[in-house]
C-alpha cells in the first residue's frame, strides 16, 4: 500500500488513535498490499473505533443523557410535539374542514416546524461527530416527532 | 440460458472450518514471543488459516492492551512489538480450555450420529 493512500485511511480514525498506533499502524500498511480486502477492513475498523471509544479507550464516550438532554437535542422534539397538538386541538374544534386561507392555527404549525431546522442543524454539527451512536438515537426521534406531526396535515390535506 | 438462481454456494472443509476471534488469536500469536503486527498477521494465517485484517488486527491489539493481556515493547524503527502479559496467559489458557470441552462435546455429539 503507498504511503499517501495509509495515510488518508489513518485519518479516518479518532485523534487518540492516531496519536497511539498511527505511526506503527503506518508501518503496517506499507507493509501490506493495497487490495479491496485491506482498504474496507481499515475503513470498517476505523468507523467502529469512532463509534465505539471516540474518546480513547480509558475515557468514556459521552453518556446518553448528555446527548438528549442537550436543548439542541431536546427543544425540535419539543417543538415538533407542540405543532401536533395545534393541529389536534384545531381539528377539535374546526373540524377536517380546508379553508381558503391559512389562518393562525397553520402559521405556528410552520413557525414550529420551520424553526425547529436550525436546532437540528446545531445538534447534527456539534453532537454527531462527538457521540454517533447516540447522536443517531435522538435524530431518529427527531425525525419522528416531525413526521408524526406532518403526517396529519398530509393525510387530512389541512 | 443456466440459471444461477439455485446454485448454493457451500463453503470448503478448510474455509468454514477457520476460527476467526481476533483477540483470541492474538493472544495466541503471542504466546510463543513477542511480535509486532506485519509478523502477528503472518503468524495467524499460518497458525489458523484466518487472514486478518490490519484493522482488524489493530482493533484487537488496541482492546487487549486497554485491558492490559497485552503490552507493547520498546518500538523497533517504525514497528511496534508487542508481548502478552501473565493476565493474558492466564485469559488464553481459559479461554483454549473452554473452547477444547466445546470441542470435545461437540465431536461427541457428531460422532453418535
Amino acid at each position: 500500500m503507498n504511503q499517501r493512500l495509509a495515510r488518508l485511511l489513518i485519518s479516518a480514525y479518532p485523534h487518540w488513535w492516531r496519536q497511539r498506533y498511527g505511526v506503527e499502524f503506518e508501518a503496517l500498511l506499507l507493509a501490506e498490499s493495497g487490495g479491496f480486502g485491506n482498504l474496507a477492513d481499515v475503513a470498517r475498523s476505523a468507523i467502529r473505533e469512532r463509534i465505539i471509544s471516540p474518546n480513547g479507550p480509558d475515557e468514556p464516550a459521552f453518556p446518553f443523557g448528555l446527548v438528549a438532554t442537550r436543548p439542541s437535542a431536546f427543544l425540535p422534539v419539543a417543538m415538533s410535539l407542540m405543532a401536533l397538538s395545534v393541529v389536534i386541538f384545531h381539528l377539535f374544534v374546526y373540524g377536517i374542514a380546508r379553508e381558503a386561507d391559512e389562518g393562525t392555527a397553520a402559521h405556528i404549525w410552520q413557525i414550529l416546524m420551520a424553526g425547529q431546522l436550525p436546532l437540528l442543524a446545531l445538534f447534527v454539527i456539534k453532537w454527531l461527530p462527538r457521540a454517533p451512536r447516540y447522536s443517531l438515537c435522538v435524530l431518529a426521534t427527531q425525525v419522528s416527532a416531525a413526521l408524526a406531526s406532518m403526517a396529519p396535515v398530509y393525510l387530512l390535506k389541512l | 440460458m443456466r440459471s444461477t438462481r439455485r446454485v448454493v454456494n457451500i463453503k470448503s472443509d478448510e474455509e468454514s472450518g477457520r476460527y476467526s476471534d481476533p483477540p483470541l488469536l492474538v493472544l495466541a500469536s503471542l504466546a510463543n514471543g513477542p511480535k509486532h503486527g506485519h509478523a502477528m498477521i503472518e503468524d495467524i494465517a499460518q497458525m489458523s488459516g484466518t487472514k486478518l485484517g490490519p484493522g482488524t488486527l489493530y482493533g484487537a491489539i488496541a482492546r487487549l492492551e486497554t485491558q492490559g493481556l497485552i503490552e507493547a515493547l520498546p518500538a523497533e524503527d517504525r514497528r511496534q512489538p508487542y508481548r502478552i502479559t501473565a493476565e493474558g496467559l492466564h485469559v488464553l489458557r481459559a479461554q483454549l480450555n473452554a473452547l477444547n470441552q466445546f470441542a470435545k462435546a461437540g465431536l461427541k455429539r457428531l460422532a453418535s450420529l
